[in-house]
């Protein structure tokens, strides 16, 4: 995917499989600074998917994996780092 | 503007399948299938793991977790996993049943395999009611909690005080770890407002992990994770979790009931 | 293993025959008339004649015994467990489970008489829930029904072999009578079978797609297919494995349809009456299921008469009656609560049998 690169440079990413989220919000409640979010889009179960924020409310993702652990689904499915 | 390279530090879980699951959104069972895939994946036991689903919730696992299954009838999978282990102790057995399954019908089955100190590990989501069936009354349903035949609430005189499975199975020798813990977040009142920790979740992730190792000590393993059900609870999801932590929590308090191993130590 | 002549119990010859047909496990439930089978097996624990035979426990309870044969049975291994008639009972569900499941494990009763706690004498009153299901659902068990010391030592064989066969779970219907009958038994030099079970048994996913044991199926359309295949074996096993014995039936006017003990107090009266030039034979169907009907329609169509003689108040002689048809003659004379039938019952009967031509 392409991405503007704003002036701070993102260290970790979030890979969402937006088929696999059942919206429950447990990862958007629980990252530490607020780059999940229900999307406006509705997947084919209809819930609206998560979706990662570069920039989130509270700072950037740090690649904590909070969401990863908490989503009870498949729907983060990666956690990327700076290699 | 150059983009920073970046590597994938947790991904694919190998021991799991692609297939979305059945549970409700925000289900500790999901979280549960997560953990254990992933600790499947890091003790590098896939391919010599069975799993025995029960009925409950938890049955449709098979489609989920990549490796052997049997699925057995209503409280028996205690002892359909002492059957198979008995005659593969080579294998690495494990059960994930709901509070209904082992608690109620299974008990019996469930007391002794910890007493023989049968070499299984036994995972209990206890989420204090019938979630399958639409939500009755469990023996781990909170006194005075509503389900669908408990509608005035649960009366203690007749149904009896909640089930402490940990607590009963703490008190078996033959049993070699037994554990509670939860997968529930808990939320914070921080400088930053409302939180929420996972804390409790890693101290599971690492209990998931003591089990199948306390069974290849070849020690009965039993885990019990708090739970929620937000939709037979009638709550949201983030109502739901709040509800363990101000209730459930109280009246089943997180710790180790057994470690003959000292497995937590470690 | 090497031969071996024993005088033993039904029961005890029954468990030895377990071993000897390569036993690999054995959960327990004490209950009588069926307690020495666990108790012979008991003993037996750890003799070097038996390598196969790797583990006996007793459970705490019927269902827990059978659900570790389920268990057992998943992994791939020869796995029994026995009871008497209320035991049996509790027994249905992991039956219905395990016909579903397409698991291979012998489950032995020994037969009292009943309903409910009964006395501990021989019935014959478990042929229904053998032989048409106990369990939910539509499912058959592969019965086997020995009617001396002799058959009891070679059942279990039979047993494993058409279980593993057919992957099913099958059935040794005995009576309290025989599992206590006291005779001679010859075990003849034998191996047990080398089952394949690599292509279904829990074994654990390595090289290989999971092997899922399971029953549930939300699909209707994949269960209707899945039951369908079940069916389809049963058809193959209707058609290949019946069992019976047909003792001076040829000439016979008159035939006794029995199993079990009852067969036995028949060839007596069969003995006699035939020293007395009264033509009359017997009919002992072996498999209870799949029941050997053709070549009891075959007598019928002979013009014999049939006397289905049951320690039941009339559950074979439904099988009888399908199998002979709307023409023939079939009289019943049953006997329950534990009471067995003199052969001068029988005797009286059968010459009535005869009186009461078409």
């Amino acid at each position: 995917m392409t991405q503007t690169i704003t002036a701070v440079q993102p260290r970790a990413f979030v890979k969402v499989l937006e088929e696999q989220c059942k919206a429950c919000e447990l990862c958007v409640v629980s990252c530490p600074s607020g780059n999940l979010k229900l999307s406006s889009r509705l997947n084919r179960a209809g819930f609206h998917p998560a979706e990662f924020t570069y920039h989130g409310t509270k700072g950037d993702c740090t690649g904590c994996a909070i969401c990863y652990w908490v989503c009870p689904d498949f729907a983060i499915s990666e956690i990327q780092v700076k290699a | 503007m150059s983009q920073l390279a970046l590597k994938v530090k947790l991904g694919k879980i190998k021991s799991l399948t692609d297939n979305p699951t059945h549970y409700c959104a925000g289900c500790e069972h999901g979280t549960l299938t997560r953990l254990i895939g992933s600790t499947m994946d890091e003790l590098g036991i896939r391919e010599k793991t069975v799993m025995i689903d029960s009925v409950g919730c938890s049955v449709l696992a098979y489609n989920y977790i990549n490796c052997d299954h049997i699925v057995a009838a209503h409280g028996r999978a205690p002892a359909v996993a002492a059957g198979l282990k008995r005659v593969r102790p080579e294998l690495m057995v494990f059960t994930v049943q709901g509070d209904g399954d082992a608690a109620s019908i299974g008990l019996l089955e469930l007391i002794y395999a910890a007493q023989r100190s049968t070499p299984i590990t036994v995972f209990l989501v206890n989420n204090g009611i019938y979630g399958m069936t639409g939500g009755q009354m469990a023996p781990t349903t909170l006194a005075g909690q509503v389900t669908t035949t408990t509608p005035y609430g649960r009366d203690p005189a007749l149904t009896g005080l909640e089930l402490d499975v940990s607590k009963l199975l703490g008190e078996i020798e033959g049993a070699a770890y037994v554990k509670r813990a939860s997968l529930v977040v808990t939320e914070l009142e921080s400088q930053r407002g409302k939180v929420y920790t996972i804390k409790n979740l890693l101290d599971a992730k690492k209990s998931v992990e003591n089990a199948f190792k306390v069974q290849a000590l070849g020690g009965f393993a039993f885990v019990e994770f708090l739970s929620t059900c937000s939709i037979n609870w009638k709550m949201s999801v983030l109502e739901a979790k709040r509800f363990v932590q101000d209730h459930t929590i109280k009246k089943f308090p997180l710790g180790v009931y057994r470690d003959t191993f000292g497995v937590e130590k470690k | 293993m090497a031969k071996q002549r024993l005088y033993l119990k039904g029961n005890e010859a029954l468990a030895y025959g377990a071993l000897e047909a390569g036993l690999n496990a054995y959960f327990a439930y004490p209950i009588t008339p069926s307690s020495e089978i666990p108790e012979t097996l008991a003993k037996e624990f750890g003799n070097k004649r038996y390598p196969d035979y790797k583990f006996f426990l007793q459970a705490a309870s019927e269902l827990e015994a059978v659900n570790m044969v389920l268990g057992a049975a998943a992994g791939g291994a020869r796995a029994m467990t026995a009871t008497s008639s209320p035991g049996f009972s509790l027994k249905q569900e992991a039956l219905s489970y395990a016909a579903a499941m397409e698991l291979p494990f012998l489950v032995v009763d020994i037969c009292r008489a009943g309903p409910g706690l009964g006395n501990l004498g021989p019935e014959q009153s478990d042929y229904f829930q053998g032989t048409k299901g106990g369990g939910h659902g539509d499912y058959k068990l592969i019965v086997l029904a020995p009617s001396s010391v002799q058959e009891m030592a070679l059942c279990p064989r039979i047993g494993f072999d058409l279980a593993f066969k057919y992957r099913n779970p099958a059935l040794i219907l005995g009576d309290a009578f025989t599992g206590q009958l006291k005779e001679d038994v010859e075990f003849p030099e034998l191996t047990p079978t080398n089952y394949d079970t690599s292509a279904w048994a829990t074994t654990g996913a390595k090289n290989r797609e999971p092997h899922i044991v399971n029953s549930l199926e939300l699909d209707y359309q994949k269960q209707y297919e899945h039951i369908s295949k079940i069916y389809e074996k049963y058809q193959q096993i209707e058609a290949n494995e019946s069992l019976f014995e047909e003792y001076l039936t040829e000439d016979a006017e008159a035939v006794v349809v029995a199993f079990g003990i009852v067969a036995r107090i028949a060839k007596g009266v069969v003995n006699r009456l035939r020293q007395k030039k009264i033509k009359v034979g017997l009919f002992r169907p072996i498999t209870l299921w799949p029941f050997p009907k053709n070549p009891l329609k075959k007598l019928a169509s002979n013009g014999k008469r049939f006397l289905d003689v049951e320690l039941n108040s009339g559950q074979m002689i439904q099988d009888v009656r399908l199998s002979v048809g709307s023409g023939a003659v079939v009289d019943f004379l049953g006997k329950w609560g534990g009471l067995v039938p003199t052969e001068s019952e029988i005797e009286s009967k059968l010459r009535r049998l005869e009186v009461v031509a078409v």
